[in-house]
């Protein structure tokens, strides 16, 4: 096979990955996109996609990677990240098929414009939470969710509560600032339509002896890199690097709740931008639960035990690709929760699962899942957000973040 | 390249579409090159049109139009063949991957009928049910067919206990060149009744029909399993070790041989300090739990014997897994250490063993390339990694080096391939491994499929099919 041909600066970054894959396939098995009934076409399934790179690239493929066809097929791959685990020639697929989408991403003008202001958007939405839940719900709102970002009209945009989490952080009257320092990135989700949650994290903590602050941040940006919008991602990427390095200067570590924010910092912000402030926030960035963990192991925190009290642990896609699935596991046992684990993708991956294209795909993805989640018929715990959402919606079980069963058995000890 | 073969035609497709749906037809560029190129590293061919059959009667249609009308079809199950089952010829990629449910579960028998399209770990996991499973184990086995283990007979980590795919297969339905549908084999396990045709059939790559549905036998799960590493100071005091533990008949379920290089590579994948030493063996044994410690004592101690540094033996499933998982990475794995790479399928009886192994070290040093050895040495089976790292100048070179290995291992009664077939790679050796016995070989392929339609430079030239 020669290489002959490239195409500007994003394709040749692909070059080196896309010929390390020996087209094993293994990607395929674990692909929750390549296991549905279009996957029978192998240009929709994971091996399929780097074969057509390297057909590409060996003048095999003549179509640009740019064309509709082409970005069809790569539209397939919702980034769930499930094949970095398991390509043994090291393949950073992920990345591969974002750099592919970028290179027509970024001639898509509004799409651009819309992406990379989402996080303001929410922000202005959250300021009016009852006009902007009833505007979204209502056929208007829906129709403009459908034309502007793809969402199909049978999702139930989630809810913006009365108060942000930064909102409320701010106004609360008590605060405890002695003790450990964590700096809380908290991500769009738990900001504006899981505010509860983010509460429950602040107040607990505190009781544990932190003292927490939110320091000025953007959203994680992993939509904009599923998007294809690199530039764009790694500008607010730079934004929240800035912040969080002043934080860990002034002695704090990072504290995050959501998978996507935990990667965004452990992986794609280092991988990307490759400096050494993103290194350090790298390095300092714990999710709660970990903190948890080494508090319940260290003698700080004692878990009440919860032993005969059956829940599924959902295993979500960002929580294998973080590595945190032995760290929750280890911090459930302690607690003595009978725990079953069910490792099935539900589909949604954050934005993907709600698009009007992939909608059916996503229930079909995730069909399995449900099935079994309803068979169980017990209460349900995963760390992704969006996971959670999805469940939920398909399932009508209840689904609460691990912490949260954590949190409710917590004593500290004196 | 002579033209024996007609490219697909407008009007083709028109048929094919009419046949089959036209969701099941697909002349895409990218869908084209996807089907056309397998696990195996050579060049990138093109075929016409992809076709999806969704049965039998499909097949059926589909080679009676193709033989009127000189098309090639090359069958495709997983795509994860090693040693390029592509299509040379262009024509028709016949995708088996929509014919892929279980038909019926013999479980008083102990057998399943399949089509060929279902996926190795899938059929396992659904016979886990019935606690039963279909052993031959290869490393694609979570992504290849049961029609391509057939067409292959592929084998893996388990064959020293449980034997290859064609131990397996009791019969099955197939479809010949011209659409003529037949069932050959039965579903009992003994068989003496002429001609044993369906042996025949299994290991012919696509080149003498299409597998539709296909009856395997089946053996009930091991109620317990454990595996064993032991780490040798000499590739001589591994080799030894393997071959008195096969000697003595020690029911193991596998018996791997890693050499000091290609444990290095596991070692970085997986994040393990393995003990300094120039050979890993990995050896499982399966039964009851008292069984399963007999045998791994009983190997243990021919281990210590013969000088191992040290022996590990795994605690629990998830250690086993992660061991075997890191085992089955091997060959991709080297991909990050050395961008071009040329492995071998070597099979010799096992009192060659250790000169096999000394001699492709010989070898390398020969010609002056890196060479590593991995391979499931309890039934002979050599896998040889040839490392080029970035420099693809050297491929000829080491394919000339594997080429001597080949010719002595054919020499000292050995096979070219073990488990991978032939393919479009190995074809320059057939007349060397099989002598007079390779014009028997092309008189059948000619009396089965005389116009050369099925999988056309696959295992022959085309040139001596149609003379």
């Amino acid at each position: 096979m020669t290489i002959e041909k490239h195409n500007g600066e994003y394709l040749d970054l692909l070059l080196q990955d896309v010929f390390k894959c020996v087209r094993c396939g293994f990607c395929n098995s674990v692909c929750p996109t390549s296991n549905i009934s279009i996957s029978y076409m192998g240009s929709r399934t994971s091996r399929g996609r780097i074969v057509i790179l390297q057909a590409y690239f060996s003048n095999i493929l003549n179509k640009p990677i740019e064309s509709d066809e082409i970005q069809e097929a790569f539209d397939y791959c919702f980034g769930c990240r499930r094949c970095l685990d398991i390509c043994p020639a090291g393949v950073k697929i992920p990345q591969i098929v974002w750099r592919v989408k970028s290179l027509k991403a970024r001639k898509r003008l509004l799409h651009r414009f819309l992406f990379s202001n989402y996080g303001l958007l929410e922000k202005i939405c959250s300021k009016m939470p009852k006009l902007s839940n009833t505007f979204l719900s209502s056929s208007l709102g829906k129709t403009m969710l459908e034309r502007l970002y793809g969402i199909d009209r049978r999702v139930s945009f989630p809810k913006f509560y009365e108060v942000s989490l930064e909102s409320w952080f701010r106004r609360r009257r008590f605060q405890n600032s002695g003790g450990r320092k964590l700096s809380y990135f908290v991500d769009v989700f738990t900001n504006y339509h899981e505010v509860d949650l983010g509460i429950e994290i602040v107040t607990t903590l505190e009781k544990l002896g932190y003292s927490i602050s939110i320091p000025p941040q953007k959203e994680a940006g992993t939509i904009l890199f599923e998007e294809g919008l690199i530039e764009e991602a790694l500008k607010i990427a730079r934004y929240n690097i800035e912040n969080l390095y002043k934080s860990i200067v002034n002695g704090s570590v990072i504290l995050t709740s959501s998978p996507a924010a935990y990667l965004a910092l452990k992986k794609d912000y280092p991988e990307f931008l490759g400096d050494e402030k993103s290194r350090i926030v790298a390095d300092n960035t714990f999710d709660v639960l970990e903190l948890l963990l080494r508090d319940v192991e260290e003698g700080r925190v004692k878990l009440d035990s919860r032993e005969g009290f059956k829940i599924t642990y959902h295993h979500s896609c960002f929580t294998k690709a973080s590595g945190l699935t032995k760290t929750i596991k280890r911090l459930l046992s302690y607690a003595e929760y009978d725990l079953k684990e069910v490792d099935q993708c539900c589909g949604i991956a954050g934005l993907w699962g709600m698009k009007k294209k992939h909608f059916d795909q996503a229930i079909e993805v995730g069909s399995g899942l449900f099935s079994e989640l309803k068979n169980l018929a017990i209460p349900v715990t995963s760390q992704s957000e969006t996971c959670r959402l999805q469940i939920r919606h398909n399932t009508g079980i209840d689904v609460k973040h691990p912490f949260q069963y954590i949190s409710e058995i917590i004593e500290p000890r004196p | 390249m002579k033209t024996y073969f007609n490219k697909v035609s407008r009007s083709d497709l028109e048929f094919f579409e009419k046949l089959l749906g036209s969701r099941n037809v697909s002349t895409s560029e990218e869908e084209l090159v996807v089907n056309s190129i397998d696990a195996f590293q050579g060049d990138f061919y093109r075929a016409d049109v992809v076709l999806w059959p969704e049965t039998t009667e499909h097949v059926v249609e589909i080679l009676r139009y193709a033989d009127q009308h000189r098309i090639p079809v090359y069958p495709r199950g997983g795509g994860t063949g090693l040693t390029g089952t592509v299509p040379v010829y262009g024509g028709i990629v016949l995708s088996m991957l929509k014919m892929n449910k279980i038909v019926e579960v013999y479980e008083e028998d102990m057998q399943v009928t399949v089509e060929a399209g279902m996926i190795y770990e899938k059929l396992n996991k659904e016979l886990e049910k019935y606690g039963l499973f279909f052993p031959p184990d290869p490393s694609s086995g979570s992504v290849c067919t049961i029609g391509g283990m057939v067409a292959s007979n592929s084998s893996g980590l388990k064959a020293v206990k449980y034997g290859t795919t064609r131990d397996y297969v009791l019969g099955f339905e197939l479809v010949f060149a011209g659409g003529r549908k037949m069932k050959l084999g039965s579903r009992t396990f003994k068989y003496s009744t002429g001609y044993d045709l369906a042996r025949m059939m299994i290991g012919s790559q696509g080149t003498l029909g299409v597998f539709t549905e296909i009856t395997l036998r089946l053996r009930k799960l091991p109620q317990d399993f454990k595996t064993a590493l032991a780490f040798f100071p000499t590739v001589e005091s591994a080799v030894k070790s393997i071959c008195k533990i096969v000697r003595t008949g020690l029911d193991v379920a596998a018996l791997e041989f890693v050499d000091e290089p290609l444990i290095k590579n596991i070692s970085e994948y997986k994040k393990i300090s393995f003990p300094e030493s120039k050979a890993m063996v990995l050896v499982e044994a399966h039964g009851s739990a008292r069984y399963v410690e007999d045998v791994l004592e009983g190997c243990c101690n021919i281990f210590r014997e013969n000088d191992a540094v040290d022996i590990w033996i795994t605690r629990d499933r998830e250690e086993r897994e992660f061991f075997w998982s890191a085992r089955r990475s091997v060959y991709p794995v080297s991909l990050r250490h050395s961008r071009y790479l040329v492995i071998s399928d070597l099979v010799v009886p096992i009192s060659k063993l250790l000169e096999a192994v000394l001699k492709t070290y010989a070898i390398a040093e020969k010609y002056k390339i890196k060479a590593s050895v991995i391979g499931h040495f309890g039934d002979g089976n050599i896998h040889v990694h040839w490392f080029l790292g970035d420099n693809r100048e050297l491929l000829p070179i080491a394919h000339k080096a594997n080429d001597e290995l080949a010719e002595w291992v054919i020499d000292v009664g050995g096979a070219v391939s073990g488990e991978h077939g032939i393919g479009t790679e190995k074809k320059k050796f057939m007349k060397l491994q099989h002598g007079e016995a390779y014009d028997l070989m092309l008189q059948i392929k000619r009396l089965l499929d005389p116009k050369c339609i099925l999988s056309p430079g696959v295992i022959f030239d085309v040139d001596e099919v149609i003379q």
